[in-house]
C-alpha cells in the first residue's frame, strides 16, 4: 500500500456501553414512573400560558382583530409572523426523521421522535394564527372549497388558499409518519406498564404490535413510503408560506428568492429549536447517553449551514435591489438597514449572520452551554427576520403617503406567549406520555446491533464475544 | 378630557341616573393607564365621544322597548316612490350670505346635500361645511327643547314667555345676533327697531369681514362688499387671503371654481393666470399659487405698504404711498411681482386677509383701483341691510353699556358669545348685569347656561327661510324635514318676540317675499323654490372713487405693526370654523388640508422655529404624540401641541379656534385647546406672545406621517413653459428617462390583442354593451380641500372612528387626500392628491382574496362582496395604493346602535349603501349604487346599460367645487372623462407594475415665472 489511509471510526451513537434493556428502560421508565413534582411545576406554568392564549383568542372573537397593533398600511402583524415563525420551526422534525432517514443518518433516530413532536406541536400553534387572525372568524371555513347551494368555490388563485392546504396536509403527513414510528415503542409501554388503564390505552394505540417479523416487514415499508411522502412536503410548506409574501407585488415581498430562503430559514430555526429543547430534556432525563453532544455537533453543522444560506439570501436581497433598478426594491432594502425599523435589521443581522459563524469552531459546536445560547439567538432571529419582512415591506411601501409605523399591543404579545403555552403544554404531555426516543429504533444504530467482525484494514476477526456455553453456565444459575 | 361628571352640566340629570356600575365602567378605563395604551381595547370612551355612546343607555337599557310606528300611505304623494330619492334646492345660510344646494330627499328625510349648478355661489359644488351640515341636522347632543332657568321646558311656554315679557316696548332691549343674510329677518328686524324705540341691535362674529367694510369706507367713504371675480384675472395676489378656504371665504366654492376655470388647460395649449401667495401659515391657496412667499403675519401690512409704493411708481392713485420703503421694497420678488401687476392691468387682483385692519384693506382697494381692475376683475357692492357704523365698535360699546346694566334685557340670536367673544369685554359678567336674557341656539351653550331662557333652534333643513348670496341672488330655504327637536328659527324668534305668536316661518318668509316676486306670485314663488335662486336678483355694483382721507389713514397705520419676537396667529379653524362645527364627528376626523392632523388644533410653526424652541422639527414617524408649547398672551397661558409645518414664516405661531369646548355635546368635548382666550378685542388676529416648550408630549392622530414624497412619481408636474414645450412631460419614459421597463418586450404581436401585453390572465374586460367606467382627477384643479372625502363619507355611510382609532391608522376615509411637502424645507411646494380605489383591471387585490370576496364587474369596477368576506386583509396588504379600509372593530355598530336614541343617528345613512359589520374590508366603489341606479334608468329609457355621460355623478366629484374629478363610461370617446384621458397630461400611478388603474391622474401645472422659479420638473424629488 503506498498511501495510508487512518481510519477515523464514526463515534458511538450510544455511548455508556448500555445494552438494548437498559436503553429500553432508560427510555420509558421516564413515562413508567410516577410523575416528578418538578413535571407539575411546569405543567402547571404552561397551563396558565396555555389560558392566557385562550383569553386572548377569546377576546380577540369579542372584541375583533382591532385589539392587535394592526393598521392601515401594516394589515398583518405578530399573528402572521409567529404563524411564520412556527411552521418554520415545525420544519426540523420532518426533516430530520423524513430526509435524514432517507440518507440513512443514523445519528438522527436520537433525536427524531422528539422533533417530530415539537414539528407537531409547533405547527398546530402555527395553525392558529390564519385561523383567528381574520376579521370574521365564524365563516372561515369558507375557505375549505366545501360545495355549496351558492356554487361559490375559493378562489384558487390566492396563496392564502395555497396555504391551507400545505400547512394541513402537512399536518396530516407528520402526525401520521409520528404515529407509525410510535408504534412498535406504544407495545413496549403497554408490556411494561403495569396499570390497568395504561395497559388499555397504550395497548389500543399500539394497534395489536407484536412484534413479530410480518410487522416490521409492515412497518418499515409504512415507514419508508412515509418518509418519501413527508419529504417533498418540507420544502414545499415553506415554498408555500413564502408564496403569501413573494406572489403579493409589494416591495421586499415581490422576490423569487423567497422559497429557498424561507426553507433555508426554517430549518435553521426548526434545528435551533430541537436544540434549545433537546438540551434542556437530555439534562433533565439524564439521557446524555443517548443524546450525545455528537448529535449536538452535527445539528450545529447543519444550523451553520442553513444559517450561512440565510446569510446569502440577505446580501441577495441587497444585491438584486441594487442589480434590478427597481426604485422601491432599492428603498425598501435601504429602508430596512436606516429606516424606522432599522433596530429589528441589527437584531436580525446579529442573531442570524453573525451568530452562527461561531459555530465554524469545534470548541463552539460541541459546548453545551454555548449551544444552548445560540439556539435561543437563532430563535429570536428568526422571529425578527419574519418581523422585518411581513412588517417593513407593509409600513413602508409604494406611496409613501400611506407610511405608517406599526407596534404591537398587549394582546398581540399575550397571544403570542399564549401559544407557547399551547406547545409547552403538548409537550409536556408528550413527555410524560410516550417515549421521547424512539427505542426500537435507536437499537437499531447502537453499537451492540451491529456486531463488528471486520478491523481497520477489513481484515476478519472472529468476534470478541465469548461464545457462552450454555450448559454449564445454566448449571451455574 | 370630557369631563362626564361635571355637575354643572346639562347631562347631569343623565349622569345621575347613569352613576351605576355600568356607567362607570364606561367611564373608567378597564385597565391600569399604561396597559391600556398597550391593550388599545376598543376605548369605549372614545366612542362616547364619537357620536353618542350612551350614557342613559347603561340605565335604560332594560326598561326601555322601542315603539315605531309604520304607517301607510292613504294617498300616496304625487311624484313618491318609495325608494326614490326626490331632490329639493335649497340653500344654507352660513355667516352672511346663502349658497344654493340640492338635498337628496328620502321618503321624508334629507340624507346628502348636493351643490345647486343653477346656483352661482356653488356651481354644483359644496364645501365640507355643506356636506358637513346634514350630520349636525342628525346630531343627537343638539338641544332638544327650551330651557327656562336651566328647566326643560316647551315652545308654547317661550311664546306665551315673550307675548308677556314683550308686551312692554319701552323697555331697553339688547340684541346680538350673527350675521344673517336673510330677506324675512332683516324685515322683523326693522320692525322690532321700530316698535322698540329702546333697543339696540349689534352683530357679533368671531370672524367677520368688518375690516374690509371699514376699509372700503376709507377708501370710497362707503361701506361695500368687495367681490372679487377670479375668472376674470391674469394676476391673482392673495395676501394672506386664504380665499379658496371656506373658513377664510364665505363665498370659497365660488371662488375656488372660478380660480380653478382660469387654470384648465389641455393638448398642450392654453393659459392659465398666475397667484402669488404672500402668506404666514402654508394655506390652501398658498399651495395652489404659483409663487409663494412666507412672511410673518405682523410684517405682511409691510409688504403690502411696500408693493404700494412700488406700484406707486408707476400708476397714479397710490400717491400716499410714496416713499414708502421697507425690507421687501427692492427684492427680486417683488421687482417681478411690480412687473407682473403693471402688465396686466385692469386684470389682477389684489385680496388680502379679512382679519387685517381696515387701513391695509384700503390700501389693497386703493391699489386694485390704481391698476384699473374695479370694474373689471373687482366689483364693489352695497349691502342692503349694513348698518352704517363700525360693527365691532357698536358690538364694544353695546357690551360695555351691558355692563353697566343699562338692559334689562339681552335677546342674544344664534352666537355663542361666552365662548366667542374676546376675553377683555367680560360677556359673563355683562350677562350678570341683565335680568332677562334669551338665547337661540343650536347646543345647549356655554352662552345658553347664562341665560334665563335656552331657545333651541331649528337646523336650516328643517324651518323656512331665506337668504342672499354673496352677490346677492335671493334664495329661499325650503325645509326638509319636520323640526326633529321642535326647535324654531331665527326669524320665527323674532316673530315670538315682536307679535307673540307661535313657530309660522312660511307665513313670514312668504309675507317678505310678496314684495321679491313680480307677476303672479305662486308662480313666481313656486318657480324660485324650484330652482333654488331668484335668478333675477343680484346686487348691483356701484362705482367708487378714491377718497382724500386715504394717505391720513395709512401714515397713522404705517407704524409699528411689526412684532419684532414671537408672534401668535389666531385663525378660525378650517373644519370647525368658529366652533360652530365642533360636535360634528365627521368635521373632527377630517384630515385638516394642510397638516393632516385630525380631532385637535394644534400650534403651526416653522421648521426653525421649533428648532428655536427646542423641539425637533423633524416629523416623528414612529410616536404619534408631539410636543407641547406653552403660549402666553393676554394674561393667559395655554397649553396646546406643537406641529411643525414647512413653509410657515419663523418666529410666527398660528392657532385656530373652535376647539377645547368643554360642554357642548358629545363629540367636542374635551377636543383640543381653546384658543379663545388668547384674543381680546385690540389683539383680534395677532399680537405678541411667550413661548416656550414644555417638554411633555400630547397624542395626535395625523394621517399622513410620512410628508415627502421620497423622489417618487405620485406627484407629476411641470411649469406651463414646460408643458407647451413638452407636453407628453408626464409619461413614465419622460419622468425617468426610460421607457416602462418590460412592457415593450411584453407586447403580443400575434395574438388576438396585438398592442396589449401578454398576459396570463382574461384581457376581456366585459361584454361590449357594458360601459367601462374610469375616473380621471385633475390635480390642476384640487387644492385638498377634503370635500371629497367628507361627500363619500356622507355618501357610503363611512363610520367615525374617533380619535384613538385615527392615531393607530384605522381611519376609514374612501377617498383620502395625500398632501406632499417638495423641494426646500423652508419654503417647499405642496402637492394635494386625491386617492380613491384606483379600479385596476388587473387589480392585485382580487388575486390575493382566498374567498374570491373582491371581484371584477362586467363593467370594470373592482367590487367589494361584504358578505363573502372573511377579513383575511390580503388585499389590502396587496394594494400598491393602499385604499382599502378595515372594520378592526364593529365601528358601526358603535356609531350607529349606541347612544339614547340611535335612531337620530341612523337617518342620516345612505339606505342604497350597505352598512359593514366588523371583520370586513371596505373601500371606494364608485359610488357603485349611483352607477346602477343610472344604469337601470338608461336600460329602461333606451335598452342599453349606457346612462349618457353626466348622469352618473360620484359623490366626490359633485362635490368638488373646481370640478378637479371626472368620472364616466370609458367606451365613450366623447365622454368628458374619456377626454380628459387622452389629455398628454394624463399619467396612472405606478403604471410599471401593470396593474392598470382605471383611476387616473392630469399632471400639475404652474405658472411661474423663470426668473423665481428655474424649472422645478426635479425638485418635486428633493426633499
Amino acid at each position: 500500500m503506498s498511501k495510508t489511509y487512518e481510519y477515523v471510526p464514526e463515534p458511538a451513537l450510544v455511548k455508556g456501553n448500555h445494552d438494548f434493556k437498559d436503553v429500553t428502560a432508560m427510555i420509558t421508565d421516564i413515562n413508567l414512573r410516577p410523575t416528578p413534582k418538578a413535571w407539575y411545576v411546569a405543567f402547571g406554568i404552561a397551563n396558565m400560558l396555555l389560558l392566557l392564549l385562550l383569553v386572548s383568542v377569546a377576546y380577540l372573537i369579542w372584541e375583533g382583530t382591532g385589539i392587535w397593533g394592526l393598521n392601515a398600511p401594516v394589515g398583518w402583524g405578530w399573528a402572521i409572523i409567529n404563524f411564520v415563525w412556527w411552521v418554520g420551526i415545525g420544519h426540523a422534525g420532518t426533516l430530520i426523521s423524513a430526509i435524514l432517514f432517507l440518507f440513512r443518518q443514523g445519528w438522527r433516530t436520537a433525536i427524531n421522535r422528539f422533533a417530530e413532536a415539537m414539528t407537531i406541536f409547533a405547527v398546530m400553534c402555527a395553525g392558529l394564527f390564519p385561523g383567528i387572525h381574520v376579521g370574521r372568524i365564524w365563516v372561515i371555513y369558507w375557505v375549505f372549497p366545501i360545495p355549496n347551494q351558492m356554487t361559490m368555490w375559493p378562489n384558487f388563485n390566492s396563496p392564502l388558499l395555497w396555504d391551507v392546504f400545505a400547512v394541513s396536509t402537512y399536518f396530516t403527513v407528520s402526525l401520521l409518519f409520528w404515529y407509525v414510528g410510535l408504534v412498535p415503542d406504544l407495545a413496549t409501554i403497554r408490556d411494561r406498564t403495569k396499570s390497568k388503564i395504561s395497559k388499555f390505552v397504550y395497548g389500543t394505540l399500539a394497534l395489536g404490535w407484536r412484534g413479530s417479523n410480518r410487522h416490521w416487514w409492515n412497518y418499515e415499508k409504512a415507514y419508508m413510503i412515509l418518509a418519501g411522502l413527508a419529504t417533498p412536503l418540507v420544502l414545499s410548506v415553506h415554498t408555500i408560506v413564502s408564496f403569501d409574501f413573494a406572489v403579493s407585488l409589494i416591495p421586499g415581498w415581490h422576490s423569487t428568492i423567497f422559497p429557498p430562503y424561507f426553507v433555508a430559514g426554517a430549518i435553521y430555526s426548526g434545528f435551533a429549536m430541537v436544540l434549545t429543547l433537546f438540551l434542556i430534556a437530555r439534562k433533565i432525563y439524564g439521557l446524555e447517553d443517548i443524546m450525545t453532544t455528537d448529535v449536538m455537533e452535527k445539528m450545529n453543522i447543519v444550523m451553520m449551514a442553513t444559517g450561512n444560506m440565510v446569510a446569502f439570501a440577505y446580501l441577495m436581497e441587497g444585491f438584486i435591489a441594487w442589480y434590478s433598478g427597481v426604485e422601491y426594491e432599492q428603498a425598501i432594502f435601504w429602508l430596512y438597514v436606516v429606516g424606522p425599523y432599522k433596530w429589528g435589521f441589527y437584531i436580525l443581522m446579529f442573531c442570524n449572520v453573525i451568530t452562527p459563524q461561531f459555530l465554524w469552531f469545534k470548541k463552539i459546536r460541541t459546548n453545551v452551554a454555548i449551544t444552548f445560547v445560540i439556539s435561543i439567538i437563532v430563535n429570536i432571529g428568526m422571529w425578527f427576520e419574519r418581523f422585518m419582512i411581513a412588517v417593513v415591506s407593509l409600513a413602508t411601501d409604494y406611496l409613501p403617503s400611506s407610511w405608517g409605523y406599526y407596534s404591537p399591543t398587549f394582546w398581540d404579545a399575550a397571544t403570542y406567549i399564549g401559544t407557547f403555552g399551547l406547545f409547552f403544554t403538548m409537550f409536556l404531555l408528550f413527555l410524560r406520555f410516550l417515549p421521547m426516543v424512539a427505542v426500537a429504533e435507536i437499537k437499531g444504530v447502537m453499537p451492540q446491533a451491529d456486531p463488528h467482525n471486520y478491523d481497520e484494514d477489513g481484515e476478519y476477526i472472529p468476534p470478541k464475544v465469548k461464545v457462552p456455553e450454555p450448559y454449564k453456565n445454566e448449571t451455574n444459575r | 378630557m370630557s369631563d362626564q361628571s361635571n355637575k354643572t352640566t346639562y347631562w347631569k340629570s343623565l349622569n345621575e341616573l347613569a352613576q351605576n356600575k355600568e356607567y362607570e365602567k364606561y367611564v373608567e378605563r378597564e385597565f391600569p393607564e399604561n396597559a391600556t395604551e398597550m391593550t388599545d381595547q376598543v376605548s369605549r370612551r372614545s366612542f362616547l365621544r364619537v357620536m353618542g355612546a350612551s350614557i342613559a343607555l347603561a340605565g335604560f337599557a332594560s326598561c326601555r322597548k322601542p315603539v315605531q310606528k309604520i304607517l301607510p300611505f292613504s294617498k300616496m304623494p304625487e311624484d313618491l316612490v318609495l325608494g326614490e330619492p326626490l331632490f329639493y334646492a335649497t340653500s344654507m345660510p352660513f355667516r352672511g350670505a346663502v349658497t344654493g344646494l340640492l338635498v337628496e330627499n328620502i321618503e321624508g328625510r334629507p340624507r346628502k346635500v348636493e351643490g345647486n349648478k343653477e346656483h352661482p355661489s356653488s356651481n354644483g359644488g359644496t364645501n365640507i361645511y355643506h356636506q358637513g351640515s346634514i350630520l349636525n341636522l342628525y346630531d343627537p347632543d343638539r338641544s332638544r327643547s327650551p330651557l327656562k332657568d336651566g328647566e326643560k321646558s316647551t315652545i308654547g311656554d317661550f311664546v306665551l314667555f315673550a307675548e308677556e315679557h314683550f308686551a312692554d316696548r319701552e323697555q331697553p332691549i339688547l340684541f346680538i345676533d350673527e350675521e344673517n343674510s336673510s330677506l324675512t329677518y332683516q324685515r322683523l328686524k326693522e320692525q322690532i327697531l321700530e316698535q322698540f324705540p329702546n333697543a339696540e341691535w349689534v352683530t357679533f362674529e368671531p370672524f367677520n369681514d368688518n375690516n374690509a367694510v371699514e376699509g372700503t369706507q376709507i377708501a370710497f367713504g362707503q361701506r361695500l362688499r368687495t367681490v372679487n371675480h377670479y375668472d376674470r384675472a391674469n394676476i391673482v395676489v392673495s395676501l394672506d387671503d386664504d380665499f379658496m378656504s371656506p373658513q377664510h371665504n364665505i363665498n370659497s366654492v365660488e371662488d375656488s371654481y372660478k380660480i380653478a376655470q382660469t387654470r384648465k388647460v389641455s393638448g398642450g395649449e392654453g393659459e392659465m393666470s398666475r397667484i402669488y401667495a404672500v402668506e404666514n401659515t402654508f394655506t390652501s391657496t398658498g399651495s395652489f399659487a404659483d409663487h409663494r412667499l412666507r412672511v410673518k403675519t405682523s410684517q405682511i401690512p409691510s409688504f403690502i405698504y411696500a408693493l404700494a409704493a412700488r406700484l406707486s411708481e408707476e400708476v397714479t392713485g397710490l400717491e400716499a404711498f410714496q416713499g414708502i420703503s421697507n425690507d421687501f421694497s427692492q427684492t427680486e420678488w417683488m421687482d417681478i411681482l411690480v412687473d407682473d401687476l403693471l402688465n396686466n392691468d385692469g386684470n389682477s387682483i389684489i385680496t388680502v386677509g379679512s382679519q387685517y385692519s381696515p387701513a391695509i384693506h384700503a390700501a389693497v382697494a386703493a391699489m386694485n383701483v390704481a391698476l384699473g381692475n374695479v370694474d373689471s376683475t373687482v366689483t364693489y357692492h352695497e349691502l342692503p341691510f349694513r348698518a352704517d357704523r363700525d360693527e365691532n365698535e357698536a358690538f364694544q360699546n353695546a357690551i360695555s353699556d351691558l355692563k353697566s346694566g343699562s338692559y334689562s334685557t339681552a335677546v342674544l340670536v344664534g352666537t355663542d358669545l361666552a365662548y366667542t367673544a374676546p376675553s377683555d369685554l367680560g360677556i359673563t359678567e355683562a350677562l350678570e348685569n341683565v335680568e332677562t336674557k334669551i338665547h337661540l341656539s343650536d347646543y345647549v351653550t356655554k352662552t345658553s347656561r347664562l341665560c334665563n331662557w335656552h331657545v333651541n333652534r331649528a337646523h336650516y333643513l328643517e324651518s323656512w327661510g331665506d337668504g342672499l348670496s354673496f352677490t346677492g341672488q335671493r334664495s329661499i330655504i325650503q325645509p326638509q324635514i319636520q323640526p326633529l327637536f321642535g326647535g324654531i328659527s331665527e326669524i320665527e324668534l323674532l316673530d315670538a318676540i315682536l307679535n307673540g305668536e307661535g313657530p309660522r316661518g312660511y307665513d313670514l318668509v312668504r309675507e317678505t317675499w310678496q314684495d321679491s316676486i313680480s307677476g303672479d306670485f305662486e308662480d313666481g314663488w313656486e318657480q324660485v323654490l324650484h330652482d333654488g335662486i331668484d335668478s333675477e336678483s343680484g346686487f348691483d355694483s356701484i362705482s367708487v372713487s378714491l377718497t382724500d382721507n386715504l394717505s391720513e389713514t395709512i401714515s397713522e397705520d404705517q407704524s409699528g405693526s411689526e412684532i419684532e419676537g414671537m408672534e401668535i396667529v389666531i385663525k378660525p379653524d378650517n373644519k370647525l370654523f368658529d366652533g360652530r362645527y365642533a360636535n360634528n364627528g365627521w368635521l373632527q376626523e377630517l384630515p385638516e388640508s394642510m397638516t393632516k392632523v385630525t380631532w385637535d388644533n394644534v400650534a403651526l410653526m416653522s421648521p426653525e422655529t421649533a428648532r428655536n424652541l427646542g423641539i425637533d422639527p423633524d416629523n416623528n414617524f414612529i410616536e404619534d404624540e408631539a410636543p407641547v408649547v406653552r403660549i402666553s398672551a393676554n394674561g393667559t397661558t395655554i397649553e396646546i401641541a406643537a406641529w411643525v409645518q414647512p413653509g410657515h414664516a419663523d418666529d410666527s405661531i398660528t392657532l385656530t379656534v373652535g376647539y377645547g369646548q368643554e360642554d357642548l355635546g358629545r363629540v367636542a368635548n374635551g377636543v383640543g385647546v381653546n384658543t379663545y382666550p388668547l384674543r381680546n378685542s385690540a389683539n383680534m388676529f395677532y399680537q405678541a406672545a411667550e413661548v416656550e416648550a414644555t417638554g411633555s408630549l400630547y397624542e395626535i392622530a395625523c394621517v399622513q406621517d410620512h410628508q415627502s414624497l421620497e423622489g417618487r412619481d405620485m406627484i407629476r408636474t411641470a411649469s406651463l413653459e414646460e408643458y407647451k414645450e413638452n407636453p407628453d412631460f408626464a409619461a413614465f419614459s419622460n419622468m425617468h428617462g426610460y421607457d416602462l421597463p418590460g412592457l415593450e418586450e411584453a407586447v403580443e404581436e400575434d395574438g388576438p390583442n396585438p398592442k396589449g401585453p401578454i398576459s396570463l390572465f382574461d384581457e376581456n374586460y366585459g361584454p361590449d354593451y357594458e360601459p367601462q367606467w374610469g375616473m380621471a382627477i385633475d390635480l390642476n384643479s384640487c387644492f385638498g380641500c377634503g370635500v371629497c372625502t367628507i361627500a363619500c363619507q356622507a355618501e357610503n355611510n363611512i363610520p367615525v372612528v374617533g380619535k384613538r382609532e385615527v392615531a393607530r391608522r384605522r381611519v376609514m376615509h374612501w377617498i383620502r387626500n395625500d398632501r406632499y411637502f417638495a423641494g426646500d424645507e423652508e419654503n417647499p411646494e405642496a402637492y394635494h392628491q386625491p386617492v380613491p380605489c384606483m379600479h385596476c383591471e388587473m387589480a392585485p387585490c382580487e388575486q390575493v382574496c382566498p374567498v374570491a370576496a373582491t371581484t371584477h364587474s362586467d363593467d370594470g369596477m373592482n367590487q367589494m362582496t361584504y358578505n363573502r368576506c372573511i377579513g383575511t386583509r390580503y388585499c389590502a396588504n396587496n394594494c400598491p395604493y393602499k385604499v382599502r379600509r378595515f372594520n378592526f372593530f364593529n365601528y358601526s355598530q358603535e356609531y350607529l346602535t349606541t347612544g339614547d336614541d340611535p335612531e337620530i343617528i341612523q337617518m342620516a345613512m345612505n339606505p342604497d349603501v350597505t352598512v359593514r359589520f366588523r371583520g370586513v374590508m371596505e373601500k371606494c366603489t364608485y359610488c357603485v349604487q349611483r352607477v346602477n341606479k343610472a344604469k337601470i334608468e338608461a336600460k329602461k329609457e333606451t335598452g342599453s346599460p349606457r346612462p349618457k355621460d353626466g348622469a352618473v355623478e360620484t359623490a366626490c366629484q359633485q362635490a368638488c367645487p373646481t370640478n378637479a374629478i371626472s368620472f364616466g363610461d370609458l367606451t365613450d370617446r366623447d365622454s368628458k372623462v374619456s377626454q380628459q384621458k387622452m389629455d398628454s397630461r394624463n399619467y396612472t400611478m405606478l403604471q410599471e407594475l401593470n396593474v392598470r388603474p382605471r383611476t387616473s391622474y392630469l399632471a400639475k401645472l404652474s405658472n411661474p415665472r423663470t426668473e423665481l422659479k428655474p424649472s422645478n420638473t426635479e425638485t418635486h424629488s428633493q426633499h
